[in-house]
């Protein structure tokens, strides 16, 4: 499984809506592009927040707008309504539609509950880019696994 | 980007969310991570069911048969190719900086193509 890890400590957006939008501005798309993923995103959103831990959003989706599983992982001081309870974390991703993307969709959801299930609490309080992609398991450089 | 074009990426989004919200292995991890899925499943079909009355009803129909035919009808076009049957597509719709104010169908496959601008 390839994918690209970013990291973007100190988010300046105040909502649910701005976050997704500030986090989709580190994608390698075009414009229209992420305004399409951020309306898929919002979508799933609304049909369900994405909340996996105490302070820890999830929002993620597969889409034929990325040609690899891309991650962001954002951080807010002050915290996010999500919008009923306060998030500190994001961690954003976003999957191809490919023929096997399914399997791999599935084994990094895994990955990163496995990870949030170990160290939840050391992920939502991390200090630093670095500490929280260690706790992830992930590397700020793209990786083959 | 056209419109439509806009409109029918988003519903195959749409339709590849209702579809791993389908599949019981991405249910029951969603699930085991607390996310609330079956209720969600609902919600996602009544939204399809609202956003494809806002396609135009040509491009709906194709839409759903190559779904139907092929289980994806829109695809980005790669190196000047189709992404679903590879053909090569036309070098001058590719070549255009126009190409995705309308909307171009595969010559071979007829799936519905984009270019990632």
């Amino acid at each position: 499984m390839k994918y690209t890890v970013l990291c973007k400590f100190a988010l300046s957006a105040t909502s649910r809506t701005e976050v997704i939008e500030e986090l989709l501005r580190l994608f390698n798309i075009g414009e229209r592009a992420r305004g399409l993923l951020a309306g898929a995103l919002d979508v799933r959103e609304k049909v369900g927040a994405t909340i996996v831990h105490s302070g820890i959003a999830l929002p993620h989706c597969r889409s034929i707008l990325v040609d690899k599983l891309t991650v962001v992982v954002g951080r807010s001081e002050t915290g996010i309504p999500w919008p009923e309870e306060k998030v500190n974390t994001v961690i954003l991703f976003v999957s191809p539609v490919k023929v096997n993307s399914p399997q791999e969709h599935n084994k990094f959801l895994g990955h990163i509950a496995s990870r949030i299930k170990k160290s939840g609490d050391s992920i939502a309080a991390a200090g630093s880019e670095a500490e929280i992609i260690t706790l992830l398991g992930f590397q700020i450089e793209e990786q083959g696994e | 980007m056209e419109k439509q074009l806009e409109k029918l990426i988003s519903l195959h989004d749409l339709d590849v969310m209702i579809a791993d919200l389908n599949r019981k292995d991405i249910r029951k991890r969603e699930a085991d991570m607390g996310l609330h899925t079956e209720g969600a499943l609902e919600e996602l079909r009544e939204l399809r069911e609202e956003y494809c009355k806002s396609i135009n009803r040509k491009w709906r129909g194709l839409y759903n048969q190559l779904t139907k035919h092929y289980g994806n009808a829109v695809v980005p076009a790669l190196m000047g190719r189709c992404s679903g049957c590879l053909t090569r597509l036309p070098t001058a719709v590719c070549s255009d900086p126009e190409r995705n104010l309308k909307i171009h169908t595969c010559p071979t496959c007829g799936r519905i193509i984009y270019w990632a601008d």
